[in-house]
């Protein structure tokens, strides 16, 4: 199929989930992909997990383990294997490229310079090495996460960045269109457990030194490189309101 | 093989900061003479043709890159490097990628 034939296809299927409930939006992912995989962040999309675990008990499910989670986030994610049952592949960064970070540039680089090369080494490549493996992916990504940005996070999208050379990989967000309290309100209201942090005031859950809690009225996205001036995202194109 | 690049300009007239990093990146390496054409996506105007190029492609972010050929549907590359990678044959750096990837998708902080 072209390009241009998967795109038109996805944004019809972008189109039709986009009115579905996030369960909906997994029953299809699962249904139409058998070799896909959530990724789990050890925070609150811990809901995908529980959703995902009542449509498939055997769904795969990975986390990016950076090295650097807080403590609180490796009990959670030995707590949320054990109350499901299931199996999570903790994917960890390539040992000689940590090495060389540290000792050309300390434990902290990312306080002097900027998050990215760190996330690139401990995060980013680590997560490309592991999709390479699926055919399609399930992230807890969330419009409101980014108030920064006015690109939206689609329902379904063709994840160009990721996919194998000359191959097609597919992305979910079932949570794109819900806000962070429908999230808690599902937490709450089926027993998911959750991250000891989110009790300690963290709202955005990443790595301990990148990590911290939020005050009221402060946006999630406060609690993440809060030390980074706040990015110009220009380069959008909001094809949602292209006329064809 | 046709190559074609898509960037975007804003309201006032300039390319967008991504675009100009590409253009420059490109100019540097020598790598503009494989551009056969270069389309406009115009913020104020949905129906430039680089705005509807991106409805067809659905893609959401600037620059692109469309590859056509007579033997193979068109193929996208949103990611400048890989680009340069599997079409030009070039050379870069993983820190380079990765980072551009990371500049591309600004969601992905919260995987």
């Amino acid at each position: 199929m072209s390009d241009s034939a998967s795109a038109i296809n996805l944004i019809d299927i972008d189109s039709m989930l986009s009115s579905k409930t996030p369960q909906e939006i997994l029953r299809y992912a699962l249904e139409n992909h058998d070799n896909i995989a959530i990724s789990f962040s050890g925070a609150e999309d811990v809901a995908l997990v529980d959703m995902a675990h009542r449509i498939r008990s055997d769904i795969q499910v990975f986390s990016l383990d950076t090295g650097r989670l807080h403590a609180e986030t490796y009990r959670f994610i030995e707590k949320v294997r054990k109350h499901y049952g299931i199996a999570i592949d903790l994917v960890m960064p390539e040992a000689s490229k940590v090495e060389a970070l540290v000792k050309s540039k300390g434990l902290f680089s990312f306080y002097e310079d900027d998050h990215k090369e760190c996330c690139g080494i401990r995060k980013i490549a680590p997560l490309r090495k592991q999709l390479l493996t699926v055919d399609a992916w399930i992230t807890g990504q969330r419009r409101d996460q980014s108030p920064g940005t006015r690109a939206a996070v689609p329902v379904i999208q063709d994840d160009k960045a990721f996919a194998r050379p000359e191959d097609q990989l597919t992305k979910f967000n079932p949570l794109a269109n819900w806000t962070s309290q429908q999230v808690w309100d599902y937490i709450r209201s089926n027993n998911v457990p959750y991250n000891e942090l989110h009790d300690k005031g963290f709202v955005s859950i990443g790595c301990e030194p990148c990590t911290r809690p939020t005050g009221p009225g402060q946006h999630e996205r406060e609690g993440r490189w809060w030390w980074e001036e706040a990015t110009k995202k220009e380069c959008g194109l909001h094809a949602v309101n292209i006329e064809s | 093989m046709k190559i074609t690049l898509v960037k975007k300009i804003l309201a006032d007239g300039s390319a967008c900061k991504k675009c100009a990093e590409v253009e420059a990146k490109m100019h540097q390496a020598d790598q503009f003479k494989f551009i056969d054409r270069v389309v406009l996506a115009d913020e104020t105007d949905p129906k430039s043709e680089g705005m509807l190029l991106a409805g067809k492609y659905n893609i959401d972010r600037a620059p692109f890159f469309i590859v056509e050929s007579e033997s193979a549907p068109a193929k996208i590359y949103t990611v400048y490097y890989r680009f340069v990678k599997e079409i030009l044959n070039g050379q870069m750096t993983e820190d380079q990628e990765l980072r551009e990837i990371q500049d591309n998708h600004p969601d992905l902080d919260f995987i």
